[in-house]
């Protein structure tokens, strides 16, 4: 009970009511014992004078005791209180958020005297006045003040309030001077209240914020322009302009009584909480209503055993086998309950049997989550883990199949099932390693033997190239720097295959120089060289069959239609995907597979250029069979260096390989389709320098794929390409168009011959920027 | 609408007799009007779309006689058309739930078969039939924002720790839920009813606006100019008359 709300009713209503109360309220034990003490201070204040207009309601005044004796128990507990901060807010509702009307006194008309005398009886200290300089002094100024900026709303202007903010409450503005020649009579200051002398009705302010409360010291005090004076006041400005205007007319007018947020705002405002409505009947007291019968709480349940419903049916459908049927269901009970466990664990289940194990597993897991403790859902998982963990052990995923099992034991530490599948995979695992390591030894033994043959091969081979290199550096006036690469290319490479790591590295610093070179070039290569490479190696074409031509064009037509414009997408899409192949398994295998393919059409090649009397097609399949036995012999490589570089991936079965070797078999014929050969056969100096540079851009991919794979295809390759860049450029391209279009399939008989021209064009570009630098 | 009728209007005990029309059938609005604020709160509903509800309620009765239709289900149905006037839309499930629970507190949430359907049919069909019978007439000026501005100006005239001691905003707004219980809203204006409330909130706790003696004018004619001191007392007598049921109804 709230004693004082009770004393200040009864001193106003008088005894009448206390005697209301005690009858009304006597079984009520707080009141019985409130009364006996309440009814002394009634007795003991002298009967207060009646107010004329109470006067006139004394009849009613009877009834609203009575109301008030009967309601007492609510009226003036304690809860029985709107939980509004007492702290005094700013008035400056600018963005009249409700209507902002003039002080009601303003309307009441009432007396001057009156309103200067509940002003200071309410002023508070903290409170922000605004009022305008009347004078300036030496100890200070003195305002009169217009309308107050916080705590409460009243009209003051009229009524010659005075205040002096003294020189130590003015702040300085600058070093030197006096701070109030910054101040001009007539000035508009927001001040804050320091000192109150009620009686004498003296007010002294400050401009410092130290002298307003602490969640108001974020105003500026001091000068103020007239828009920032509050709206309240604007608005009783108005009023005294026009006195006619009546409280509703105002208030109907402004824009935020329009405002459809006003009665939420204004609850807000005076601490109303809508959420538990106040009520004085019994029975609409919402602290007595129970959570369960709210609409939330029911939809819930109602929609949680529909749910439910809707599953059993579902099981029903999949004990019949109406999978379909039970599918539905259940989909449609966890539209109804998003969370329904049972539904979950119902799907999860049936997608289990239908072998959809990731899907079941997704079902499984988020039963789990709603209800960890759910007996089934944690059963079904396990037992979906582990086999799911099988098939990824039948798709040789041996690690992803690890974790699967983990996790199984993760959630149930007794699961048999689990725990023998893993302890199985890892006896497997280590088995297959140890074969492999077998098999790599017995293989390097093989190759070793074989690289001496080849070495000498190798030799006289290079020694041809050297013959014609300088044939033609006679033509094309190349420089030293060539010459010097292809005689410590040729040195490294006749070497013993024990140097491998050091051709690697060799090779490796190469192929960044001469990429940096053919940067250079594509840019700075002058048309005299192109006219030259024109002049000299455009008739080889002609020379050749007709049905070459005849093809060339084709193709040339295909291409220029469909990789023109995606080529230079390509190299960067190929770029993006450097990181990925690292990983991926499947990269390394489709090497290989391509390798294979392309000695396939080397051999073609060998068949149809040799028909041709020209010397330089006949230089070429000199070169491209030379590349074939060195790959051949390089063939066995590989194996010997997956063991030494201890690659990880070497888990893998030989057998799987082989399948992926018959999978890429069927696309192989596309792989000889080079959009970037022919680009370059068309003539057109521009292609060519794409042409060219994206055979560096694939140089550095390349190298990239070779040290993070470190598969035998690849060394292969790069062994060639220390022979010689120029088929390095053609197989780049071969890579190229490996992404290219499925459509140019069966053209690798010209084929080869444009990967010719490009090599020959590439060799010769080269020369070109050597000779530059 | 028949399942409805019989299912919900099991307090047949409290239909009109034939003598004393006025008293039971205001009791029954009463009892009606009850539900539509208990379901309002338990529906998480606004004070003003529940005295939209109640408005319709008593707006459809004053020209319908209730033996004519079930109560029940056109308080149901006031509810739903309340909460599409006020932009606050509830679905006719959650009604029913809680409607259904009101009537058999404590049962389970009925299923949602044919007989669901039954009930959430005749609450649309009953919609339209309040429809009509308001003549489409269904937004309502509700004395709700005009009393809370009153409360604003007050609040600021008063002195601030009187004001916070005592709860009059919040009593004011209780007394003002509570009048929906009868049909004052169709009766008076809602200045009126707003200064009506506001004054009784102030007599419960004895606060008396300061300088009202040295006032030209009362503070309660500055909020609404045509409004006369025996308006106020009217409706602060129906008030008090309205809560003189609540104890006499359990």
């Amino acid at each position: 009970m709230d004693r004082d709300l009770l004393r200040q009713s009864l001193n106003y209503h008088g005894p009448s009511l206390l005697s209301l109360l005690r009858s009304e309220q006597q079984d009520n034990p707080h009141f019985r014992s409130l009364l006996g003490s309440a009814a002394e201070p009634a007795r003991g204040p002298p009967p207060q004078q009646p107010a004329p207009g109470r006067k006139e309601k004394r009849i009613d005044n009877i009834e609203i005791q009575k109301f008030i004796s009967k309601k007492a128990d609510l009226l003036f507990a304690l809860s029985w209180k709107s939980d509004v901060p007492a702290t005094s807010e700013v008035n400056e509702d600018n963005e009249d958020p409700y209507a902002v009307m003039p002080p009601l006194e303003q309307f009441m008309e009432i007396p001057s005297m009156d309103r200067r005398e509940l002003f200071f009886r309410d002023i508070e200290r903290g409170d922000i006045v605004i009022g305008r300089i009347s004078s300036i002094r030496e100890f200070g100024f003195f305002m009169v003040l217009i309308c107050l900026g916080s705590g409460i709303m009243r009209d003051i202007s009229h009524l010659e309030i005075t205040a002096l903010c003294p020189l130590r409450d003015v702040p300085s503005h600058s070093n030197h001077g006096d701070p109030l020649s910054y101040y001009q009579t007539g000035d508009i200051i927001r001040a804050g209240i320091k000192d109150i002398d009620r009686y004498h009705e003296k007010l002294a302010v400050s401009l410092y914020s130290s002298s307003l409360p602490p969640h108001l010291s974020g105003i500026k005090l001091g000068v103020i322009s007239s828009e920032e004076l509050p709206l309240y006041y604007r608005r009783s400005v108005e009023l005294n302009s026009n006195s006619l205007e009546s409280y509703e007319s105002i208030m109907q007018s402004s824009l935020g009584f329009a405002n459809p947020g006003v009665v939420e705002f204004l609850l807000g405002k005076l601490g109303i909480d809508e959420a538990n409505p106040p009520s004085l009947m019994r029975g609409l007291q919402s602290k007595n209503f129970s959570e369960d019968d709210f609409a939330s709480a029911l939809r819930k349940k109602q929609s949680a055993s529909w749910a439910l419903k809707c599953v059993k049916v579902g099981v029903d459908y999949f004990k019949v086998g109406r999978h379909v049927d039970a599918m539905n269901e259940y989909n449609k009970a966890l539209e109804i309950d998003k969370q329904n466990v049972e539904a979950l664990v119902a799907r999860g289940a049936l997608y289990a049997t239908k072998g959809s194990l990731n899907k079941a597993i997704e079902d499984f897991e988020l039963a789990l989550e709603n209800c960890p403790t759910h007996r089934n859902a944690r059963k079904y998982l396990c037992q979906t883990l582990v086999e799911r963990g099988g098939q990824l052990e039948e798709e040789e995923k041996f690690l992803n199949a690890e974790s699967y099992y983990k996790k199984a034991l993760d959630l149930d530490e007794t699961f048999k099932d689990a725990e023998d599948a893993l302890q199985k995979l890892h006896k497997y695992m280590q088995k297959s390693l140890e074969l492999r390591e077998k098999q790599a030894e017995k293989e390097e033994k093989q190759k070793t033997k074989k690289i001496e043959t080849s070495a000498e091969k190798l030799r006289k081979l290079l020694k041809e190239e050297k013959r014609l290199k300088k044939k033609r550096r006679k033509s094309t006036s190349s420089s030293s720097s060539v010459s010097s690469g292809d005689e410590s290319v040729s040195s490294s490479s006749s070497s013993s295959s024990s140097g491998h790591k050091r051709h690697k590295k060799h090779k490796r610093n190469r192929s960044e120089s001469s990429r940096s070179s053919k940067r250079h070039s594509a840019k700075a290569s002058s048309n005299q060289i192109d006219q030259d490479r024109k002049d000299e190696y455009f008739p080889v074409p002609a020379n050749t069959s007709a049905s070459f031509l005849n093809q060339r064009q084709e193709v040339e037509k295909l291409l220029e239609k469909q990789d023109r414009v995606p080529y230079q997408k390509k190299q960067v899409k190929e770029k993006d995907r450097c990181p990925l192949s690292s990983s991926s398994l499947e990269i390394p295998d489709d090497f290989g597979g391509r390798s294979e393919d392309s000695r396939d059409f080397y051999n073609s090649y060998k068949t149809q250029a040799g028909s041709s009397k020209t010397e330089k097609p006949y230089k070429y399949e000199r070169h491209f069979s030379s590349r074939r036995d060195s790959s051949d012999s390089f063939s066995r490589n590989p194996e010997d260096k997956l063991k030494s570089c201890g690659y990880r991936k070497c888990e893998k079965d030989a057998e799987g390989r082989k399948e992926h070797y018959r999978k890429w078999e069927p696309g192989s014929m596309r792989y000889s389709t080079s959009p970037a050969g022919s680009d370059h056969s068309s003539k057109s100096v521009e292609k060519h320098k794409k042409c060219s540079y994206s055979g560096s851009r694939d140089f550095s991919r390349h190298e990239q794929r070779c040290q993070l794979s470190k598969n035998h295809r690849e060394y292969e390759r790069e062994y060639n390409y220390e022979e010689d860049i120029k088929t390095e450029v053609s197989e780049r391209d071969e890579v190229n168009s490996k992404e290219h279009s499925e459509s140019v399939v069966k053209k690798n008989l010209p084929q080869n011959l444009l990967n010719i021209f490009n090599q020959i064009a590439a060799f010769e570009k080269e020369k070109g920027n050597k000779q530059k630098n | 609408m028949e399942a409805i009728s019989q299912d919900s209007c099991g307090g047949g005990d409290e239909a009109p007799g034939a003598e004393g029309w006025p008293a039971p059938e205001a009791r029954v609005h009463f009892r009606v009007t009850r539900f539509i604020m208990e379901a309002g709160v338990k529906l998480g509903m606004q004070s003003i779309p529940i005295a939209t509800a109640c408005a319709i309620y008593h707006k459809f009765f004053c020209e319908i006689n209730l033996n004519a239709y079930d109560p029940y289900l056109v308080a149901m149905s006031s509810l739903y058309l309340a909460g599409k006037v006020e932009e606050q839309h509830l679905r006719t499930r959650d009604i029913i739930n809680v409607s259904n629970r009101y009537f058999h507190p404590g049962s389970e949430p009925l299923e949602l078969d044919s007989r669901f359907w039954v009930i959430r049919d005749s609450i649309v069909q009953c919609e339209l039939l309040v429809l009509r019978v308001l003549r489409f007439q269904v937004s309502f000026q509700h004395p709700h924002k005009y009393l809370l501005h009153y409360l604003i100006s007050l609040k600021n005239w008063l002195n601030r720790y009187s004001w916070q001691r005592t709860p009059i905003s919040i009593t004011a707004w209780a007394l003002l839920r509570d009048s929906y219980h009868g049909g004052l809203c169709l009766r008076f204006r809602a200045q009126h009813i707003a200064v009506a409330v506001l004054h009784l909130a102030l007599q419960v706790y004895g606060v008396e606006v300061p300088a009202e003696a040295e006032a030209e004018k009362p503070w309660w004619q500055v909020f609404s100019d045509d409004l006369t001191k025996p308006i106020i007392d009217n409706i602060v007598s129906d008030l008090i008359q309205i809560y003189t049921m609540d104890t006499e109804i359990p």
